[in-house]
């Protein structure tokens, strides 16, 4: 016996299904014959004995099917020949079953994989032991304003808590590494108390760990590798513990190495973590620290608020010299919402309500598919009826059908979401944890939840169909096509169709006009032909500030007369949307009133040569000269925006202000007003203070510089490269162009408007196909109808024109109501948009004539089957 | 289902009691019911195999191929305890339900 055959003989066994057909079967022969035998004694020939016997019994198998329902039958037992019974008629339709699997599959792939999306990102919790006792510390102004802190605060802090069971903080930041004598390569690195490990609960792999002694001023550099750092540049981490590390030329030695599997730590991902010196700080500022505390047992989130309140009224009369915002309060932020931030739970949600719409609008279709496929099958259908099968029967045929599609358009569309997912990463960078997306057991479930609900929505309305209405009229109904029933019920669906295909095509809409009116933002700057190089200087050999600015103005001269650039400047933050440092000020002729808030512009340090590299014009007054030189007279150059902003009566030329908060500092004075230069994203506004490097002088800054020619290219950043190596050989450089950066700023609006126009297209796509679908079925059963209208003299136009205004009726309602869904819903886009409001009407009267254009030519190319109808043979024909 | 002289309920204590002797194939207990009744009740044979099938579904009744007594294999149904039990109360209801019918019928 074959292992396949033994197997049959099992399950055979097993569900004793054949068993019982055989034995239903025997039983009626046996009855049948005894019944035959008695009318036979009785004197009847045996023909119509067998007649009158099987008549008396109602039927073969109208009887076994009657016994199969009274023994229950069911569900369970009958499930697995419904299913096989289901995919048999599956089989005998390729083209429906192919199609509404893959639509399905569509939606459901779609769904599952945003499902997994929001899973990595929004849901699931961080990898830290009860990560829910963990936040972040903010500097809180208002509820858009919150900063990081500055070393008051966190000393302020570390010694008067009572909320936590642990607290540390850490500083993002790069330099120049090197190990042994590889070269050096720029790499992020954190600076980090021993506190903001205790408060992840985060073991090393070898060594040790940063502890409080490292912190004192003065204490030996130590620093931990990450697992990756450590087995590049050591081969394992045991080795590495002990080794000189070289940072920006300083020796650290590291102490340990963090596990393989930590790599981010509160939502940063440096190459190394080195101990950060508690300095005792001269003022309240700058705010770059990040804090994190562990919530003791019992203390609620509230009473740390009360408790980090009083610290921040505590340490406000103290620090008020260069900290004047007294509403301002030290606040925990829950750690997972800190590194999810406001923004990416409202895009995943945004992918999440325009694959949900794929969705439905993908199983409407499906239901519609299948309602036009049961009165394409009545003729089958009233066979069955005949043969006895019950109305709950034929439902459960419906079922069957559904199920099995679900479940296939399940597995097909797990595999979509796989693909998705992989490309998920890179399609969506910015969005934080997306690195940890995969396709994994929950996706599996989602897609397969996804797959049921569909089937089970679908067969809704083909249900009620078939159950609603005696069967004997899906006999009687035979001719006519449908009933009413069915036929409105097709119609809803395929107005439901366009109802919500409309919102999602104006979502689209919006987005795409967004990104388009974004991208013709004058950026302030003409991008092209100009390369920069980010360098960040090695403290040590750079701590003499005139050492940091004699480095920068050698190097702008010596790029200038390089023979490739024409022009070259310095500046420490690059547009469009590296705003390194934004600064409060106080006008000394506007100031702020008591309580509120100071105005926080993008500030930096720049070089004449700047201005000159990225063609920013100079509108009033005067660029820096040599004599700028800080002191007593610091100066400064504003954006036209700044200008217009605080004095619109003009005059900002030689009006004065207070820096950073500094009462005690000389104040700054303007002394030239620049043309506007975006550094906060195209979509922001435009304001920007400059002071020359002789009073700001950034330990990291770009170098920017005009290529000759027109075209940046390899050759330009090798020469860059070498001028640089030239003048120190331990500095690393990034690199890249502004047209680059200008690109780059318009990612996140062209992946959304993407995204959601791919969805918007998949939704008219297919509510095209459906109503295609619907018109091409309507021009079947209505073939004699209007072959006598041809032959009474209707002209093809005409009758085109008949059902193209017929299926035109459901698009329209359709739009209507999908109209209506569009203004209410564009609401929630508003975040997402620029320079265009969330109900536009050009946008909506664009987004409808699209979806109506398509709905036409689906309806047309349906009705062109009309057209080609020969009257004698539709009348003549069946 | 049932023929329109057979209340609902009947047929099943009908079947009961048939094979309450000792187990009988289907055909007997329909032809057993017709001559019983003296023709009164004629069940159907479309409403008796449902009857019997669910009779059996509830396990008040029991199957078993044996020979039959023409020589083929056939299917004889017999009551199980829970089938006889369940006679017993069906016919006591009955009676009761039946006496009192009666009874009213008769007052004048």
């Amino acid at each position: 016996m074959s292992v396949f055959s033994h197997l049959r003989e099992r399950a055979r066994a097993l569900f004793g299904r054949d068993r019982m057909e055989h034995d239903l079967d025997d039983e009626m022969r046996f009855h049948i014959e005894r019944d035959v035998e008695e009318r036979v004694r009785q004197g009847t020939d045996p023909v119509t004995a067998r007649r009158a016997a099987v008549m008396a019994v109602g039927g073969v198998e109208q009887q076994k099917e009657r016994v199969r329902d009274a023994r229950g039958v069911g569900v369970l037992e009958n499930l697995g020949a419904d299913l096989r019974f289901a995919l048999r008629a599956l089989r005998r339709d390729p083209i429906f079953s192919v199609a509404a699997a893959l639509v399905l599959a569509l939606g459901i792939g779609a769904a599952s994989a945003v499902y997994g999306i929001a899973d990595a990102v929004l849901f699931a919790s961080l990898p830290y032991p009860e990560p829910d006792r963990i936040v972040r510390v903010y500097q809180k102004y208002s509820n858009d304003n919150m900063f990081g802190l500055s070393m008051v605060d966190v000393m302020a802090i570390a010694e008067q808590q009572h909320s936590f069971s642990a607290f540390g903080v850490m500083r993002p930041g790069s330099g120049s590494v090197s190990a042994a004598n590889a070269t050096p390569e720029q790499r992020g690195i954190g600076r980090a108390t021993s506190g903001f490990f205790t408060v992840l609960g985060v073991t090393p792999a070898a060594g040790r760990l940063l502890q409080p002694s490292d912190e004192t001023p003065g204490a030996p550099q130590v620093m931990v590798l990450t697992h990756a750092q450590a087995v590049r540049w050591f081969g394992a981490p045991e080795r590495a513990v002990g080794q000189a590390v070289q940072v920006d030329a300083v020796p650290y030695t590291v102490v340990g190495v963090l596990p393989p599997n930590v790599t981010n730590l509160a939502g940063w991902s440096p190459a190394m973590w080195a101990a950060m010196p508690l300095t005792p700080p001269q003022r309240r500022g700058p705010f770059g620290i990040r804090a994190f505390g562990r919530l003791k047992d019992g203390v609620t989130m509230e009473s740390a608020t009360r408790d980090l309140g009083s610290i921040s009224e505590r340490i406000f009369p103290i620090w008020k010299s260069s900290f004047r915002d007294s509403t301002s309060r030290l606040t925990p932020v829950d750690l997972r919402q800190a590194i999810l931030g406001a923004e990416s739970p409202r895009q995943v949600g945004l992918l999440a309500a325009g694959v949900f719409l794929v969705l439905l609008v993908a199983v409407a279709n499906v239901a519609m598919l299948m309602l036009v496929r049961i009165s394409a099958r009545e003729p089958e259908l009233a066979v069955r009826t005949a043969l006895g099968a019950s109305r709950w029967r034929l439902g459960r045929l419906l079922a069957g059908e559904s199920i099995v599609l679900g479940a296939v358009a399940a597995v097909l569309g797990f595999a979509l979401a796989v693909l998705i997912l992989r490309l998920a990463p890179s399609f969506m960078p910015t969005l934080p944890r997306i690195s940890n997306v995969s396709a994994n057991a929950r996706v599996a479930v989602a897609a397969a939840g996804a797959g049921l609900v569909s089937a089970v929505v679908a067969m809704i309305s083909p249900m009620l169909s078939v159950l609603g209405r005696p069967v004997t009229s899906i006999v009687a109904d035979r001719r006519v096509g449908a009933g009413k029933r069915t036929d409105r019920m097709r119609s809803v669906l395929v107005a439901t169709e366009f109802g919500l295909a409309l919102p999602l095509l104006f979502g689209a809409g919006l987005l795409f006009n967004s990104f388009v009116r974004l991208q013709r933002v004058n950026p302030g700057f003409n991008p092209d032909g100009t390369v920069a190089v980010s360098i960040g200087l090695p403290l040590a050999r750079y701590q003499d500030p005139a050492a940091g600015l004699r480095f920068w103005r050698e190097l702008e001269s010596r790029v200038r007369s390089a023979a490739a650039f024409s022009t070259a400047g310095v500046s420490s933050n690059l547009p469009p949307t590296d705003a390194q440092d934004i600064n409060n000020f106080d006008l000394k002729d506007k100031p702020v009133p008591p309580g509120g808030n100071e105005h926080l512009p993008p500030w930096m340090g720049a070089s004449n040569g700047y201005f000159e590299a990225l063609a920013i014009p100079l509108i009033e007054g005067r660029l820096f000269t040599p004599s700028d030189t800080g002191g007593n007279f610091p100066v400064a150059i504003v954006s036209q925006s700044w200008a217009k902003k605080y004095y619109p009566e003009g005059g900002a030329v030689g009006k004065q202000f207070i820096s950073g908060g500094c009462t005690t500092c000389p104040l700054m004075t303007v002394i030239g007003v620049v043309g506007d230069v975006k550094y906060m994203g195209l979509g922001s506004s435009s304001d920007a203070v400059y002071e020359p490097l002789t009073q700001y002088l950034p330990s990291s800054a770009n170098l920017v510089a005009r290529v000759r020619g027109s075209t940046p290219s390899a050759g330009s950043f090798k020469a860059l490269r070498e001028i640089v190596g030239s003048m120190d050989p331990q500095i690393a450089l990034v690199e890249t162009t502004l047209r680059d950066e200008v690109d780059r700023s318009l990612d996140d609006p062209r992946r959304f408007a993407t995204i959601l126009g791919s969805f918007a297209f998949t939704t008219v796509l297919l509510a095209s196909v459906g109503i295609f679908g619907l018109m091409a079925y309507t021009v079947r059963t209505r073939r004699r109808e209007i072959g006598v209208r041809m032959a009474l003299g209707a002209q093809p136009g005409s009758v085109v024109g008949m059902i193209v205004a017929r299926g035109m009726r459901y698009a329209i309602a359709g739009s209507v109501i999908g109209i209506g869904i569009a203004l209410l819903g564009g609401r929630w886009l508003r975040g997402f948009l620029f320079g265009v409001g969330s109900t536009d009407p050009a946008t909506l009267a664009l987004v409808t004539i699209t979806l109506l254009t398509a709905a036409t030519l689906a309806c047309w190319f349906a009705a062109r089957r009309a057209a080609r109808i020969h009257p004698v043979e539709a009348i003549a024909g069946n | 289902m049932a023929g329109s002289d057979l209340y609902t309920g009947t047929l099943d204590l009908l079947i009961l009691k048939a094979v309450s002797w000792g187990p009988r194939h289907g055909y007997a207990i329909g032809r057993w019911i017709r001559e019983t009744t003296s023709d009164v009740l004629n069940v159907q044979e479309g409403a008796l195999y449902p009857a019997l099938h669910r009779l059996e579904r509830k396990r008040l009744l029991e199957e078993e191929w044996r020979e039959s007594e023409t020589g083929r294999q056939a299917k004889y149904y017999s009551l199980t305890p829970a089938g006889r039990t369940h006679l017993r109360a069906e016919r006591r209801r009955w009676e009761e339900y039946s006496g009192a019918v009666a009874r009213a019928l008769a007052t004048t």
